[in-house]
């Protein structure tokens, strides 16, 4: 097979599943996910655990609800361990981890298409803040914050080492190798997309896991996943328009959720 | 060789863009000129409809690229960005939420309206990304050419 060079009009870069999908199925890619949404459950349940067994809490329950605030902290672990396994499939099926980041990348396109991916956010933005006031009553912040009370240090890794692991691991989970792996399977990009936007929003769902009323708390779960699928759905979007290059995403991500996480450290927004 | 994802998006955000006015139809709220009197944000963005016409003729003429088209999705996405979400919002989210029976078509028509911002926004940074690809492929292209002509 010969390569032809590509035709006037159309990018450069013709969208390509990256080496690493080229000889295994989606096995990896549900392993991956599976994992993450297991690290989810397990790390908040070894935390509930460990309040009750110190004496932190009453209930069961309130255990729970406690663990469930420190998942901007505990997300570390589970963002370890996907990078842990990324690591591992790299290892077993050959490619390096900046080969699922994309095409080659220059600062300058990494800070032009963050903005790019900033701006394209914005009706993520207000239908997420509209949804949350809906729910949750006008300039309500959003639960799975205002659950967040953390002491100062914890507060210091959840703006300055959570949201880098986050990057490194979530979005190259999800956009760097699960989404080739289904393209390759399914033969249909499109579908592909549609399915991981909505595996990635799902697994929103488990962090954190909230009670109320003696069970778990779906409508927060279903408010969790509603919240981020917007922004998921951008975002994947924008992978294909960038010609999938994933760094400006994560740069972009970065700013956002370290923002944000900065914003409720420092107490801008109450 | 014209780009058929770039046809594909410019005629996916036109049709966005016309639910996007029957929501405005339906809703008889935030409407000006040629249903009332007034002149408003409502008016100026009918002008959107000649522009996509004209564009499409000139770019089937090659006579523009997609850098054109890149200011055009670009600048749609600021204007109804500036008019729904902005904080000076002329006509803020509520104005569509509740004004539908029952709250769900709200809701529908609201979400109608985020995705119609996000593809105008994403196209433009497609059509971006497509118009510097084709200006270094020309930059490249400029000197071989020139080597090749010389004695």
């Amino acid at each position: 097979m010969t390569a032809t060079p590509p035709a006037a009009g159309q990018p450069a870069v013709q969208p390509q599943p990256s080496a690493v999908a080229a000889d295994t199925g989606v096995g990896a890619a549900a392993l991956l996910v599976g994992s993450r949404i297991a690290l989810w459950l397990e790390v908040q349940l070894l935390l509930t655990g460990l309040l009750l067994l110190g004496g932190q809490a009453a209930t069961g329950g309130e255990a729970f609800n406690d663990a469930a605030g420190w998942w901007m902290v505990y997300g570390a672990l589970v963002d370890l361990g996907t990078l842990g396994i990324i690591f591992w499939l790299l290892r077993r099926d050959g490619g390096t981890y900046r080969g699922l980041l994309g095409p080659p990348t220059t600062a300058w396109q990494i800070a032009l298409g963050a903005l790019g991916v900033l701006a394209a956010s914005v009706p993520a933005v207000v239908f997420s803040s509209e949804l949350t006031s809906a729910l949750y009553g006008d300039d309500a912040i959003p639960p799975m914050f205002a659950v967040v009370d953390l002491p100062p240090l914890a507060s210091l890794f959840s703006v300055l080492v959570v949201p880098l692991l986050a990057e490194l691991a979530e979005p190259v989970a999800y956009l760097g190798v699960v989404l080739p792996r289904l393209e390759q399977r399914l033969g249909r990009p499109w579908l592909a997309a549609t399915i991981v936007v909505v595996v990635w929003a799902g697994e929103h769902a488990f962090y954190p896991l909230l009670t109320s009323g003696g069970g778990l708390d779906l409508e927060f779960a279903a408010y969790r996943v509603g919240s981020v699928l917007p922004y998921l759905t951008i975002w994947t979007a924008l992978y294909y328009a960038l010609g999938r290059r994933l760094l400006p995403i994560m740069a972009a991500r970065w700013v956002f959720n370290g923002g944000t996480a900065a914003a409720l450290a420092l107490g801008l927004v109450e | 060789m014209h780009n058929r994802t770039l046809y594909q998006l410019t005629w996916l955000a036109a049709a966005m863009s016309l639910g996007h006015h029957l929501d405005h139809l339906i809703r008889h709220n935030a409407v000006g000129w040629p249903l009332t009197d007034q002149v408003n944000a409502f008016t100026i963005s009918l002008i959107v409809y000649p522009v996509i016409a004209t564009g499409l003729l000139l770019y089937h003429a090659g006579r523009v690229g997609p850098g054109f088209w890149a200011l055009v999705s670009g600048g749609g996405a600021v204007f109804v960005s500036a008019v729904h979400f902005g904080p000076a919002a002329v006509e803020p989210p509520e104005l569509i939420l509740d004004h539908y029976q029952p709250p769900i078509l709200g809701w529908l028509a609201f979400g109608w309206l985020a995705a119609f911002v996000a593809v105008l926004a994403i196209t433009s940074v497609y059509e971006t990304r497509v118009w510097w690809q084709q200006r270094q492929a020309r930059r490249a292209a400029r000197p071989a050419a020139g080597a090749g002509s010389r004695p």
